[in-house]
């Protein structure tokens, strides 16, 4: 399909769609099934029930009843759509839809075109694109000559490199979640060659803290908390998951390991701690610990629970919405929900409605205790070279308890009748993957297992690896650009936004399986490219043409998310305790926020000593009552599978970085650190401190503006300083 | 701000809008900018507050606010307002299979069921002769002004998912709260205080526990979530100034701040920092208008005593006079919370302790909107996130279990029918069968009352047109309206 869009359509494009991007032909989908899965798929779509007038809109084949190819004008769709007569008209005024002016016109056109279709983009296999020839020396790496292409297509040019400054903070930032040392800052800024740049790379993708950067993504994908979630709201025991996630980051572990592991690592042979650990995936959904809960009905609640977190970490799907129906935009069915909830039927998850209790934390077998790893690797050297009891038993004494998958004798899965729990009328489904994308391949012939799901999902030969490997690329797009190629982090579908660059999500995908699964390959490969190191500052023309950032012509700039704003602060004011792993911390919150909490009551103690000011992503996270200052910053609750967090600017933001006794005590340890560590002027002081927020000097207007800041605040000013720096946005941006 | 930044600003704002309906609320709250402030002090003068989405309201609004009083826990339809001559007549005896069988049972699953008579008598009170039973004898008052649904029914029996469903319409977590439905359809009439504020009581049985995912906004913007006032420390958490620092030094540094990010932003061009300085604007002022809100010390002792509060106590009786305080502030959804209605067992004993508790300041609160004129445009509604069975449960002297196939709720004040009951159920007061009021119709309801009609309030979320009255039919209950 490589036909011309005439002029008009263009012009349509240009004018109406600026961040949309004048496009050169019509594609099926970016430019029709929007169209369509927006206004028709509800009625004459996948779903089978809901189908009105036993027409189908979504395949080809179907279509031909509503149009006629090379012949709008004799087409039924297109009659429909015009038609000024409420009984005719298409979609019918009460649904509230309305096919825009424009996008008749391109309906029209692609009719007249041939009405071709194509099939879901994100449910095609990825090739391997060639990058664009280009002669230009300002591509760093294959990615550059993508983004480079698209950008010289519309007639722009990319955005100068960022200061050697925003580039440190900025990799900073992005590959370890803290602030650079000032000797880092010094040391780069005085030669910030590429060489340098990548040596910087290196060094903080080996950085323990990546896997803590890393960690807080995937975390909130899989509703990674340290509560159940329901009613009682009780602790449970987990956090040795986290640890593992963390781990796996750092240890580069290969994508599709990480995912067999935590799908169904205790089917695996003779599974390590590891694997057994990160099988407390399965059990992070929420439970209810509530008297008077009937069993059947929270386990068909759980069951479609897992559905839900399964297609949204790693199919970019809403499987979720086929629970009581067939899929209204997308080629799920019900039927597929169902046969995919039973691949999960045979985890022991019923115990709690016995066992379970209101202590903190409940019980939630089948549990293990553990160590983490590296204390199991301690342990194993004392004990090896004969070290005290003492010292042993010190380590031992960090036994944690945690989750763990156990298969069962699995339960039987039946197919729900919208989704009603009591209606025992729906036929029994065995384990199976969605019945568009194929059969498992099974070597026995038994019944299939998360072992078969997990290799399926990675399999991008005869599996869905090719699926899966575009969710996770574009989400590394989305951490390392701002926003992802395909802005639907979450939604893959006929309703999600189709890629800007798809021969680059594809290439990248391609990549990303070929090159072993390999996670930080993947990222050096973004961070080492031209695009990535280009300034957020936009031109007024970029402003103008691409205010939604959707060319990549320029970095963007955010506020950092709510962990990172806590370290920061922490860091600046020299309190921030960097602890590997373990036990959640709970630092300051206010009293009586558990208030609403029963089942039991419960006071918070919030830790004593340096654990109080351990990184953001080891806070204690109690699903119904976050911590105040990460729920004001956009941490989500982790009831669900969260791909993208919202990034709002809130006065109940600015209140808590204002007033919050973390980021008070931050301030008064900066203060202490500023009379301390500056020289004895104010003015020295002044510069000292501004330096050490925002890793630069400050112009002589920021001088002046602090400077009556100090001079209102005397005899000691260092307090309030502290404070505007800690609160400025330059602060607490990524930029 | 140079005229050519503020343009290109207002540019990228409108492509920020258009990008997604859900950047709206961080956008909108810079995209009122020249709406003068009534701040004496140029300097400090922002944008006010966000107006709603542009077409809103669809129609006149009836109510300009909502008071939802919720009776956490589930109080019993059958010792409040639905009297059942056929549940005394059937007292102790064995529940007719009839009614039960096949039917979802929380905490009496697998036992014998029995009826289980009033444990209260009903009289008629008022012009309109409404049945009302002897706990309430302050509602009772109140007959000619409420309209009594006793047709109500939900879909989950369980506390937890049943909040969560009333609120918000579905029992999937990170869907938004009707508060934050409302507030972002309409925005609200106070800049200086959340649109929509959440307080609650204990007292009655052990308490309700409340997940904040009842006043979250979901995949709204953050900014439409319910706040949650305290009762002690901070009535908002963080509003108070650090131990140490003064209003004026506080002042100082919200200027510092404010200038040192707008000298920034001459370089960057950033919208979101626009935002940013008007949101440190208005965390002072919340600051100093919270705590007047809180202070109620400007009350005669006529009114404290006709809602029985006692200033700072935190009671049921303090909140509903903040209610009143927040209504007359421009708060536009204000939800209250008691959470002491969940009586397994010793009903008439908890029953007693509850309505105690709250029967006296919720007929204040309405009595006090009406001699104020605030009730014509305050829609109020009393209720709780479903009723209890018509069967015996045993948990220390006689109770009643969860109960969803029927249950009742009032609703007075704007656009409403007053002195009306509407809907009935079966003789034993456990199916809904006449007018049958779902949840869903109740969100209908409210909308249209606030003007929205809930067809057309929808925000795409996962591809779906996400309503509160969710994708089966709701329909506004035409019997109702005044």
């Amino acid at each position: 399909m490589s036909r011309l869009i005439p002029t008009f359509v263009l012009g349509l494009f240009s004018a109406l769609l600026p961040c949309s991007l004048a496009a050169k032909e019509i594609e099926f989908n970016r430019d029709i099934r929007p169209i369509l899965s927006q206004n028709c798929f509800a009625c004459h779509g996948p779903d089978a029930h809901e189908r009105k007038a036993k027409l189908r809109l979504d395949t080809e084949a179907g279509s031909r009843d509503a149009l006629t190819p090379g012949e709008p004008s004799e087409s039924e769709m297109i009659a429909r759509i015009l038609s000024t007569d409420p009984e005719e008209r298409m979609p019918p005024p009460k649904h509230g839809k309305n096919v825009k002016p424009e996008e008749a016109e391109l309906l029209s056109e692609w009719i007249a075109q041939g009405a071709t279709y194509s099939a879901p983009w994100a449910y095609v296999a990825p090739v391997k694109h060639p990058a664009p020839d280009l002669t230009d020396s300002w591509p760093s790496n294959w990615v550059d000559k993508f983004i480079l292409a698209r950008i010289r297509e519309e007639g722009l040019s990319p955005s100068p490199d960022a200061d050697p400054v925003t580039i440190v903070r900025r990799l900073h930032f992005d590959l370890t979640g803290l602030p650079p040392t000032p000797e880092t800052v010094a040391e780069f800024t005085k030669n910030p060659d590429m060489a340098n740049y990548e040596r910087l790379v290196d060094q903080l993708l080996a950085s323990d803290h990546f896997g803590e950067r890393m960690a807080i993504y995937w975390l909130d994908l899989v509703r990674f908390a340290d509560t159940v979630g329901y009613h009682g709201d009780q602790d449970h025991n987990i956090t040795p998951y986290r640890d593992y996630v963390i781990d796996a980051f750092n240890d580069n572990l290969p994508f599709d390991r990480f995912t067999r592991e935590q799908l169904a690592g205790d089917l695996l042979e003779n599974p390590t701690i590891d694997q057994k650990v990160a099988t407390g995936y399965n059990r992070l959904l929420q439970t209810s610990h509530e008297g008077g809960v009937q069993p059947k009905e929270y386990m068909a609640i759980y069951a479609a629970d897992r559905i839900r977190n399964l297609s949204g970490v790693w199919m970019g799907g809403t499987l979720g919405c086929a629970q009581c129906h067939d899929h209204k935009f997308d080629p799920y069915t019900a039927r597929d929900f169902y046969s995919m909830s039973a691949f999960f039927a045979d985890i022991d998850e019923e115990q709690h409605f016995k066992v379970g209790t209101n202590a903190l934390p409940t019980k939630r077998p089948p549990e293990i205790d553990v160590l983490s790893r590296r204390d199991r690797e301690l342990l194993a050297e004392l004990e090896s070279r004969g070290a005290d009891r003492a010292e042993i038993d010190a380590v031992k004494a960090r036994t944690r308890r945690t989750m763990i998958t156990m298969a069962k004798e699995p339960r039987s899965t039946r197919i729900l009748p919208r989704g009603n729990w009591l209606d025992e009328s729906g036929e029994l489904v065995a384990p199976a993957i969605p019945e568009f994308l194929g059969e498992l391949e099974l070597a026995g012939s038994g019944r299939a297992t998360r072992l078969d799901l997990a290799d399926w999902l990675t399999d991008p030969q005869d599996g869905a690896g090719g699926l899966t490997a575009r969710v996770f690329v574009n989400r590394l797009w989305y951490l390392f650009f701002g926003e992802g190629i395909s802005s639907s982090l979450g939604d893959f579908g006929g309703q999600g936004t189709p890629p800007t660059h798809p021969e680059l999500l594809d290439r990248l995908s391609v990549e990303f399986y070929e090159s072993g699964w390999d996670i930080k390959h993947l990222i050096k490969l973004l961070v080492m490219s031209h695009s990535y190191r280009q300034t957020s500052i936009p031109s007024a023309e970029l402003m103008q043409r691409d205010p939604g950032n959707r060319l990549f012509a320029r970095q963007s700039r955010y506020r950092l998310p709510a962990e990172l704003i806590r370290d920061n602060a922490l860091s600046i004011g020299g309190l921030l305790n960097l602890d590997y792993g373990g036990p959640s911390a709970k630092p300051a919150q206010p009293a009586g926020y558990y208030r609403h909490l029963n089942f039991p009551t419960r006071t918070y103690q919030q830790d004593k000593g340096s654990s109080q000011y351990r990184r953001g992503v080891y806070v204690h996270w109690q699903r119904q009552f976050l911590h105040p200052m990460l729920k004001a910053m956009d941490a989500p609750s982790r009831e669900e599978c969260t791909a993208r967090r919202p990034r709002s600017n809130t006065p109940t933001a600015a209140i808590v970085l204002l007033n919050d006794p973390t980021f008070i005590e931050a301030a008064e340890s900066f203060a202490q650190r500023i009379r301390s560590e500056a020289g004895d002027s104010d003015a020295e002081r002044l510069e000292w401190a501004f330096q050490a927020a925002v890793s630069r000097k400050p112009d002589p207007q920021e001088r002046e503006i602090l400077g009556r800041l100090v001079a209102e605040n005397q005899p000691d000013p260092w307090k309030a300083v502290a404070r505007a720096l800690l609160n400025l946005s330059e602060t607490n941006t990524r930029n | 701000m140079s005229q050519t930044h503020q343009i290109s600003n207002a540019i990228n704002r409108r492509a920020f809008l258009n990008r997604s309906g859900l950047s709206l609320g961080s956008a909108a709250l810079t995209s009122l900018l020249s709406r003068g402030a009534a701040s004496a002090d140029p300097a400090h003068e922002i944008e006010t507050g966000y107006q709603g989405l542009p077409g809103l309201p669809h129609f006149a609004p009836k109510a300009k606010r909502v008071i939802f009083l919720c009776m956490a826990g589930g109080p019993s339809h059958l010792e409040t307002f639905d009297y059942k001559p056929k549940l005394d007549e059937l007292d102790g005896k064995a529940m007719p299979d009839s009614f039960t069988k096949g039917q979802p049972i929380a905490q009496l699953q697998g036992q014998a069921l029995k009826v289980q008579g009033h444990m209260t008598k009903f009289k008629r009170y008022g012009q309109s002769g409404q049945l009302i039973s002897d706990f309430l004898p302050h509602t009772a008052k109140l007959a000619d002004d409420i309209c009594i649904v006793r047709s109500m029914v939900t879909e989950q029996i369980n506390h937890d998912p049943a909040h969560t469903f009333m609120n918000t319409g579905t029992i999937l977590s990170g869907r938004p709260s009707m508060g934050s439905w409302i507030n972002y359809g309409l925005g609200c009439e106070t800049e200086e205080l959340p649109g929509f504020v959440v307080l609650t009581s204990v007292g009655g049985r052990n308490p309700q526990p409340i997940a904040s995912r009842q006043w979250s906004a979901g995949f709204l913007p953050s900014r439409f979530q319910g706040v949650e006032f305290n009762s002690a420390g901070d009535p908002v958490h963080y509003v108070s100034n650090p131990e140490g620092v003064t209003a004026s030094q506080q002042r100082q540094l919200v200027d510092s701040i404010q200038q040192l990010d707008r000298h920034r932003n001459t370089s960057l061009r950033d919208p979101e920092i626009d935002t940013r300085i008007a949101a440190y604007e208005m965390a002072f002022r919340m600051q100093s208008s919270v705590p007047d809100l809180v202070d109620v010390s400007d009350e005669p002792q006529h009114v404290l005593d006709m809602y029985g509060a006692t200033p700072g106590d935190g009671s049921y009786a303090s909140n509903c006079l903040l209610a009143r305080r927040l209504a007359e502030r421009g708060t536009r959804f204000i939800q209250l919370y008691h959470r002491g209605w969940d009586h397994h067992g010793e009903l008439e004993r908890y029953m007693g302790i509850c309505c105690n508790l709250t029967d006296q300041p919720t007929w204040a609160l309405v009595q006090d909107l009406k001699q104020r004129g605030m009730l014509d445009d305050t829609l109020v509604i009393w209720g709780g996130e479903f009723g209890r069975t018509p069967m015996f449960q045993g948990k220390g002297g006689p109770g009643r279990d969860h109960h969803i196939k029927g249950f009742s709720m009032w609703m007075a004040g704007g656009g409403i029918k007053p002195g009306i009951t509407y809907g009935a159920t079966d003789e034993l007061g456990y199916n809904a069968v006449d007018d049958v009021v779902h949840v869903r119709d109740l969100h209908a309801t409210m909308l249209q009352l606030t003007g929205i009609d809930h067809l057309r309030f929808s925000v795409q979320h996962q591809g779906l047109d996400s309503r509160l009255t969710g994708v089966e039919e709701a329909r506004s209950i035409g019997g109702i309206l005044a």
